[in-house]
């Protein structure tokens, strides 16, 4: 692999979509009375688990 | 309450419902893989058994390449999401009875439908922009910038491509009892003009050949397929005045 720095213009836009989806799923984490699962679970998955976790929140944690 | 309130209705729960924010990110993560795909397909080849012959085969990847994957892409991805989220606009609300509350106030028929197309265009013109945006960056950055303004007239080209389904999928909607049916009803117009569009001499009429056009202006021509492009709002102003005029008729 060539330089690390050469690396960071590519990662913006996806840093910008994590973060983006980050902030969504969280606000709607903190908004929402009851998910599936518990609350602080669905935080952590959201935080830490890149791309993936919001995504994964947003199309199963939900409850109406 | 009049076309605007209704506007504002669909989009707040195009943005509830996180339609809007799942087209968006689908379209983007397209927008961000086309170039990189274009770029290291080659490299990837690579990677598998025998794969060096075969890599020397493959021409250097240039701009072009990025640009095709990327109309390949948004213009497939497109239309199956314009299937998928417009499906269910008018058949879901007819099943569940909502549409029958709506329309009790005094909101014409035309006004609900124009409103829901509106708010589905909205939409899509909304990420299709932000996906044009993310891979003209990562163009930019593996290969060389793009030329802007026919960069947009491709996306614009693309988004009324996308948009004839959407109006094509909202009819279907309006006449179909289920969600479901109104996705095959879809999806069987969507094989016919396929079908259309394969005959010699008539493919260039429709709204397929938007695409093929803007294809063209990234790589440098000129011609430009003005009938199809008027055959395709034709074809949205139809499929949505067909669908009030059914609609009018219809019993919630």
């Amino acid at each position: 692999m060539e330089n690390i720095s050469s690396l960071i213009p590519f990662l913006i836009p996806i840093v910008l979509l994590q973060l983006g989806l980050m902030v969504f799923a969280l606000v709607d984490l903190i908004h929402r009375e009851r998910t599936k699962g518990p609350k602080w679970v669905w935080a952590f998955v959201v935080i830490f688990v890149n791309l993936i976790g919001p995504i994964v929140y947003l199309v199963v944690g939900r409850e109406e | 309450m009049n076309f605007l309130a209704a506007l504002r209705k669909e989009w707040l729960e195009q943005w509830r419902t996180y339609r809007l924010l799942m087209l968006g990110v689908v379209l983007v993560v397209f927008g961000l893989l086309s170039p990189l795909f274009a770029k290291y397909t080659p490299e990837i080849i690579k990677l598998i058994p025998n794969g060096e012959a075969i890599a020397q085969l493959i021409p250097t990847p240039t701009v072009m390449d990025a640009v095709t994957q990327y109309i390949k892409n948004i213009g497939q991805f497109g239309v199956i999401l314009a299937l998928l989220l417009t499906m269910g606009v008018v058949a879901q609300e007819k099943d569940k009875g909502t549409a029958a509350m709506m329309l009790v106030k005094p909101l014409p028929r035309v006004t609900f439908l124009v409103a829901k197309f509106t708010a589905l265009a909205l939409m899509f013109a909304v990420t299709i922009a932000i996906a044009g945006a993310a891979c003209y960056y990562y163009t930019w950055l593996l290969f060389g910038a793009l030329d802007v303004p026919r960069w947009l007239a491709l996306n614009g080209l693309m988004l009324l491509f996308v948009l004839v389904y959407v109006a094509l999928t909202l009819f279907c909607s309006v006449v179909t009892k289920s969600q479901a049916a109104a996705g095959g009803l879809a999806l069987c117009l969507l094989f016919i003009l396929g079908l259309i569009g394969s005959i010699p001499g008539l493919g260039e009429y429709l709204p397929g050949q938007l695409i093929a056009w803007g294809g063209g202006l990234m790589a440098g021509k000129a011609e430009a397929f003005w009938p199809a492009l008027w055959v395709s709002v034709g074809m949205i102003v139809v499929a949505l005045m067909g669908a009030s005029l059914i609609f009018e008729r219809q019993e919630l």
